[in-house]
């Protein structure tokens, strides 16, 4: 009889099961939360608005420690952010009123991550502005991050312009010529005689090391850069190629022989399709080198982008803007990353397609 | 089947050397044999007497040693659409949809176009219409073999090979699959060349039973398996002919020690 009371959706029988959603199955199979755990599911979702009041609270009611120009600004992005977060919640709520329970299951998984950063955020203030326990100004508290953002934007969006510039640039360079001699090496003995000894004499060496040496030989900075990032990238990319293509069954080769594939065919339709799991992965690798490669190159020695704006300012002794820079690093490279994820995830959709 | 074809071995050998030492083994020794169109032929015996090395062969998959491979007189040198193969593994290209893993054949060979009717058509006949836009990784055992067997059949092959094709099924649904394949097959009558190690699927299946032993390798009994479709299991001449069979494996392995 209690285990009746339970089933939160007696209005389904067995015959009706055919139609069911897969959300509506797993509503349907999870028992009804008791008490507590409605109360404990409530605190979770306002957890994150109480933790940002908190936050508020405390930089506009403690005294400050430092002087503070400008100090609405952090007001104003800290309410955007309780602001961004309630109307998440709301659309959650609305679309689990209408039965689609999706978003306001990712609302109260990341409930406690968003409260936490609010948390942090109220923390790194106390311990910047309101105490200076962290020195200022080598670390500024955010609202001067903040300020600098507005102050300097315009050349931070050139900054971010070069540094995408030469980050593309290089990769997508790094990544088709990898991919060529990777795909190549692969499948054939010959060419893998001769790249072989390449990689395995240029492979041990790191990026970093290749900075001056280029900056030297190189006929512009730009040039130079653009080939530390492609050599990292190429390197990367060939060997998680050649590997990919090395290791296809030899099964499906012979499959495809009796099908009718020519040998192109067996190249472009069977070894490279098989080695995609390991080319993206290459590629995903080929990114962080190339990041890499990237602020150092831009630290070193070109005299643009975030990478050379870092340094720049902290030579003028402006942590503020410092800090603003790497924040615009922090998303970018976040972003990329992101995207890379996305791409991988749908071209190789079929080997998740679910286990029977 | 519209066209006859005769499928010949003639005085075929063939060795592989091993991959660590110089020490070679004689996969097949000296077989001759002859098959044509309308025939179902299995091939049963021990591991090692060389009856997948005879399909390969006949593939095109490798070349013999010594002798001649040919079909209708012309030497089988590489693999070709025509002489179709069904391996043990189903072999499915893993990126591919069930559809385009049937289609793939017609599409390598640039047939595909006007031909997309034949694609459901296969999808059709092994009743997977609903699964034409899963990804192998979703599929059961058998449900991939079926889509391995169709994707060669596509092809109308003159030919059939089948290497094992349902040693990697459970007893139910090989026994469900016999039958489909001898259905597939009795609409064409092609050349069916079938490799077992299940001695009543043989007989089951083959109008003609190749009995083979190793060390080396080579056919020690031709058996002509005189009975119409659908066979009974357990009626007394398939029992007979089982003993035969057995009996022949048996006494030969007993020589051998």
């Amino acid at each position: 009889m209690s285990e009746n009371q339970n089933q939160p959706v007696q209005t389904v029988n067995a015959a009706q099961l055919g139609d069911l959603t897969r959300s509506e199955l797993k509503q349907l199979e999870t028992k009804e939360k008791t008490a507590m755990e409605k109360t404990l599911e409530t605190v979770t979702l306002a957890l994150p608005v109480v933790c940002g009041i908190v936050a508020l609270l405390e930089y506009l009611l403690l005294p400050n420690y430092a002087r503070n120009y400008d100090p609405f600004t952090y007001v104003y992005v800290l309410c955007a952010f309780i602001a961004a977060y309630i109307i998440y919640l709301a659309v959650g709520v609305i679309r689990r009123k209408a039965g689609n329970f999706a978003t306001y299951e990712k609302v109260h998984y990341r409930a406690p991550l968003f409260a936490a950063l609010f948390l942090f955020l109220a923390v790194y203030d106390y311990l910047t502005l309101k105490t200076g326990t962290l020195t200022q100004p080598f670390v500024p508290c955010m609202n001067f991050i903040l300020n600098a953002f507005l102050k300097d934007y315009m050349m931070l969006i050139d900054c971010t312009i070069n540094t995408l510039k030469l980050l593309f640039i290089g990769y997508t360079i790094g990544v088709s010529l990898g991919l060529v001699t990777g795909i190549t090496c692969g499948y054939s003995k010959k060419a893998r005689y001769w790249v072989d000894p390449v990689i395995k004499f240029l492979g041990p060496i790191p990026t970093s090391t290749w900075v001056p040496v280029t900056m030297v030989v190189a006929g512009s900075l730009f040039g130079g850069a653009v080939f530390i990032i492609a050599l990292g990238s190429w390197f990367a990319v060939t060997v998680a190629s050649m590997t990919g293509i090395g290791n296809v069954d030899k099964d499906f080769f012979e499959a495809a022989e009796t099908l009718g594939a020519s040998k192109r065919q067996m190249v472009f339709r069977v070894a490279i399709p098989h080695a995609m799991p390991s080319i993206l992965q290459g590629c995903t690798q080929a990114m962080s080198s190339s990041c890499v490669a990237l602020m150092i190159a831009e630290m070193l020695g070109v005299k643009s982008g975030l990478g050379w704006y870092m340094t720049w300012q902290s030579g003028w002794a402006s942590y503020d803007k410092m800090f603003a820079a790497l924040f615009v690093i922090c998303f970018i490279f976040t972003i990329v990353t992101k995207c890379l994820e996305r791409i991988k995830r749908h071209v190789l959709r079929w080997q998740n397609g679910g286990e029977k | 089947m519209d066209k006859k074809v005769v499928l010949k071995l003639e005085n075929v050998s063939k060795s592989f050397a091993k991959v660590e030492s110089d020490e070679v083994t004689h996969a097949l020794q000296d077989v001759n044999v002859t098959m044509e169109s309308g025939e179902f032929v299995s091939l049963v015996g021990p591991s090692g007497c060389g009856k997948s090395t005879i399909l390969r062969l006949v593939a095109g998959l490798i070349t013999p040693t010594l002798g001649k491979v040919s079909v209708d007189g012309v030497e089988v040198e590489k693999p070709s659409p025509n002489r179709g193969v069904v391996f043990q593994k189903p072999t499915l290209f893993p990126w591919l949809t069930v559809e385009k893993n049937i289609a793939f054949s017609l599409d390598m060979q640039g047939k595909l176009k006007g031909n997309e009717d034949k694609v459901e058509h296969m999808i059709k006949m092994i009743g997977l219409e609903n699964f034409k836009d899963d990804y192998p990784a979703q599929l059961s055992g058998g449900m991939a073999q079926r889509v391995s067997l169709v994707r060669t059949l596509i092809n109308e092959p003159e030919i059939l090979l089948l290497d094992e094709p349902l040693g990697a099924l459970d007893a139910f649904t090989r026994m469900h699959m016999q039958d489909e394949i001898l259905n597939i097959w009795s609409e064409k009558k092609q050349l069916a060349l079938m490799v077992t190690h299940d001695v009543d699927e043989a007989i089951y299946m083959g109008t003609r039973v190749l009995v083979m032993d190793a060390n080396p390798g080579r056919i020690i009994a031709d058996i002509k398996i005189d009975e119409s479709f659908p066979r009974d299991r357990s009626s007394a001449s398939f029992v007979e002919y089982r003993n035969d069979i057995l009996n022949k494996l048996h006494f030969a392995g007993k020589k051998n020690k």
